[in-house]
């Protein structure tokens, strides 16, 4: 059993691999220009190439997927000769800022900016302060006899710095453009890399992805969780029914119900709810408005819709594997014995059938979680649901990329990890199972 | 025998099993209703200009915005005084015409990753098998939205989307049905003569795959035409003014209150369709069952 877990986590390893490189490539070496999306169709030439520079979108791909993945602050040291550090600085109760410092030899934190031709070094005291100090001893000589020095700059960046010839930076504030002559050029954005929780920067909210994800991770989680409370019960309840029933009226207008709502895909679904019960009998609300910091739970009616939507389709799901499941056993050579024996029908069905028709549902359910997760993504989208799957789809209209990768990635990783799960759950349930 | 002869000889051949097929199909009642609804539709397409009225995008009446059903319109009209009948007629062409498509596109990828896989086995085997599991690690909404996002919405990049998130589990079943008939004897025959093995793949296995197949390249045209209305719907499926059923929902979805119309008529449309698909492809799938 150790074995094949250890097997199965080895196998999941090498598919996140995987699907981390198809991520990235289909995201990012995908046509159309990074730089040119988050601007606009106005930037200028110069201002796309700037920002494309600003984020290390000019290196080489290879480069870029390490980066992402692994972090560039290791980097560092081979770059600029020093260690660098995140810190996180708290302005008011709110504001939360991520810092990346160089540490010097005394242990200072460091950060560089040009003013006029002087290299000036910013050391950050204990206090949260700043003090200036001249730092045009730190130039260094290059081969062509220029001056250049490499830091830490003041946007979170590794940055290239060469005397005399400073690059035009620009950048998009919420004010406009900005302009800044005798910039660095050259930089590496620093990053600690996704593996260490680092998921870059969104450029929608101009916030890190990771601050604004991990609420709306929750949320989904939450709504995933009750409309599977919802959804198994009265599936294998009503499968159970039907299959009892095998070829009776109610058989037959249970698995067409069944097939009914697995076909209707989730928004259509949704849909319709919000237009029976929000738009024509007024009794719940078709959409879900949170403020920002209160849990989903805390408005329990705005709930029922988009959990009765998830649900739906997997109800019909559910039902019709169970009744097939329930079927079958019903035909199996035990439970004619039980019957011939003269067992009562009640202590037939609750004895022989229920358990041994219990398996396949089962099985099936868990294989269907990435079905689920992907029913979610719709849902909350028809109602706005403050979701994983909401927020991907937002930053894919948006082409917020960093945050798509994120955002991605996670699901992925919540589908994998809850196929794993299932699965060795069900290895429990069904010790038929061979571990092979 | 002459080249006439043999024109004369093989349509009664090939009208027979068209009639066999048709037997099967009409033995399941379950199969019949879906036939019917699918076939609706595909009149619908086929006739959009003559059932209709009004050009789908370019007949916008300003003077009437968001009216209910009338004499007029049929299906009422949207927010920009397009007739709703109209864009839903239309709507099918791009559904009907997109999900076969597609999964024709994801056959082909699936049947170049799976017959090797399944004929050669070894490392070839492994290399493939580990890529579609990457594949299928994604929750295939994901996979669609990402493709899209990244390279646009339109109706290119749709069947883009859906053969790759579709290829995978074609070629998980080509590889499976693959690995079962490669021990058959035929096999081995088409071997000792010297067959090469893109031949004996063609010719031999593929052929032999055919019925698990065929039902689910219908149970694949009823899922992508799920997906269609649902990208569409999610703002990602084909750009503005062509008429799209998931994009009519989408539109409308934030206007509903004022005027249900769109909605409701593009949100049935998908709905009976993607049910009508889904009947016929499983009615079908229980007979050829009862078959074997």
């Amino acid at each position: 059993m150790a074995l094949y877990i250890i097997r199965r986590l080895l196998t999941l390893l090498l598919t996140m691999i995987i699907v981390s490189i198809v991520v990235f490539a289909v995201v990012e070496i995908a046509p159309g220009n990074v730089a040119r999306n988050i601007l606009g169709a106005y930037a200028t030439p110069e201002q796309e190439k700037s920002m494309e520079n600003q984020l290390g979108l000019d290196r080489p791909v290879t480069a870029r997927y390490i980066n992402w993945l692994l972090g560039s602050d290791w980097q560092a040291r081979g770059a600029m000769g020093m260690p660098v550090r995140e810190i996180v600085v708290e302005q008011g109760t709110q504001a939360r800022y991520r810092q990346w410092w160089a540490v010097d030899e005394q242990g200072n934190l460091v950060q560089w900016k040009i003013a006029g031709q002087d290299l000036v070094k910013l050391i950050r005291q204990a206090d949260g302060s700043v003090l200036e100090v001249p730092d045009n001893e730190a130039w260094k000589e290059g081969p062509d006899g220029e001056q250049f020095f490499w830091g830490v700059d003041t946007g979170n960046r590794i940055a290239k710095w060469v005397k005399g010839q400073g690059g035009v930076e620009y950048r998009l504030e919420y004010s406009g453009w900005i302009e800044t002559a005798g910039s660095p050029v050259d930089y590496i954005p620093l990053s600690k890399g996704l593996v260490r929780g680092d998921m870059g920067l969104s450029l929608q909210y101009k916030r890190p992805v990771a601050d604004v994800i991990g609420r709306r991770i929750q949320n989904s989680l939450t709504l995933a969780m009750l409309a599977f409370l919802v959804a198994i019960p009265v599936g294998v309840l009503l499968g159970l029914l039907a299959g009892l029933n095998g070829g009776k009226k109610l058989d037959r207008v249970l698995t067409l119900g069944g097939l009914v709502t697995a076909a209707t895909p989730d928004f259509a679904a949704g849909i319709f709810l919000v237009m029976i019960f929000a738009m024509w009998l007024k009794i719940l609300p078709g959409a879900t408005v949170y403020t920002d910091a209160s849990s989903v739970l805390s408005k329990p009616s705005m709930l029922v819709l988009p959990v009765l939507t998830a649900s739906l389709v997997e109800v019909g799901y559910i039902l019709r594997i169970t009744r097939a499941s329930v079927l079958e056993v019903m035909s199996a050579a035990y439970v004619r014995t039980a019957i011939l024996k003269g067992l009562p029908r009640r202590k037939m069905v609750f004895g022989h059938v229920l358990r041994n028709s219990l398996m396949a549902p089962v099985t099936v359910i868990m294989l269907h979680v990435n079905w689920l997760i992907g029913g979610l993504v719709v849902v909350e989208a028809v109602f706005g649901f403050p979701g994983l799957g909401n927020f991907i789809l937002n930053a894919a209209l948006y082409k917020d990329v960093f945050a798509i990768e994120a955002g991605a990635m996670v699901l992925v990783v919540l589908a994998v990890v809850s196929q794993l799960v299932a699965d060795i759950i069900y290895s429990y349930l069904n010790p038929r199972i061979r571990y092979s | 025998m002459t080249a006439a002869t043999q024109t004369a000889i093989l349509p009664p051949r090939r009208r027979q099993r068209f009639a066999d097929s048709m037997r099967v199909v009409l033995s399941s009642r379950v199969a019949v209703v879906g036939l019917v609804i699918v076939l609706f539709w595909v009149v619908v397409a086929i006739g959009a200009p003559v059932f209709t009225k009004y050009d789908p995008s370019k007949d916008q009446d300003y003077k009437a915005l968001d009216q209910a059903p009338s004499a007029q319109h049929f299906l009422g009209t949207d927010h920009l005084g397009r007739d709703v009948w109209s864009r839903v007629a239309y709507g099918a062409r791009t559904i009907l015409l997109l999900g076969p498509l597609s999964v024709a596109v994801a056959f082909l990828i699936g049947m170049a990753l799976g017959l090797p896989a399944g004929y050669y086995g070894g490392w070839l085997d492994e290399v493939i098998m580990r890529l579609l599991d990457a594949l299928m690690a994604f929750p295939t909404i994901l996979l669609y939205m990402i493709i899209i996002s990244a390279l646009g919405a339109s109706p290119v990049n749709v069947v883009i989307a859906i053969s790759v998130g579709g290829a995978p589990g074609i070629a998980r079943l080509v590889r499976a049905l693959t690995l079962d008939i490669r021990t058959r004897e035929y096999v081995s025959a088409a071997k000792l003569r010297g067959d090469s093995a893109a031949r004996i793949m063609a010719r031999e296995i593929l052929p032999n795959c055919r019925g698990p197949l065929i039902v689910d390249f219908l149970l694949r045209v009823g899922y992508a035409a799920f997906y269609i209305g649902t990208l569409g719907f999610l703002g990602l499926g084909l750009p503005p003014p062509t008429p799209d059923w998931g994009g009519m929902v989408q539109e409308g979805h934030a206007r509903m209150m004022a005027n249900p119309w769109p909605v409701l008529a593009a949100t049935g449309a998908i709905v009976t369709l993607v049910i009508g698909l889904n009947l016929f492809a499983d009615g079908l799938r229980e007979e050829t069952m009862r078959y074997q």
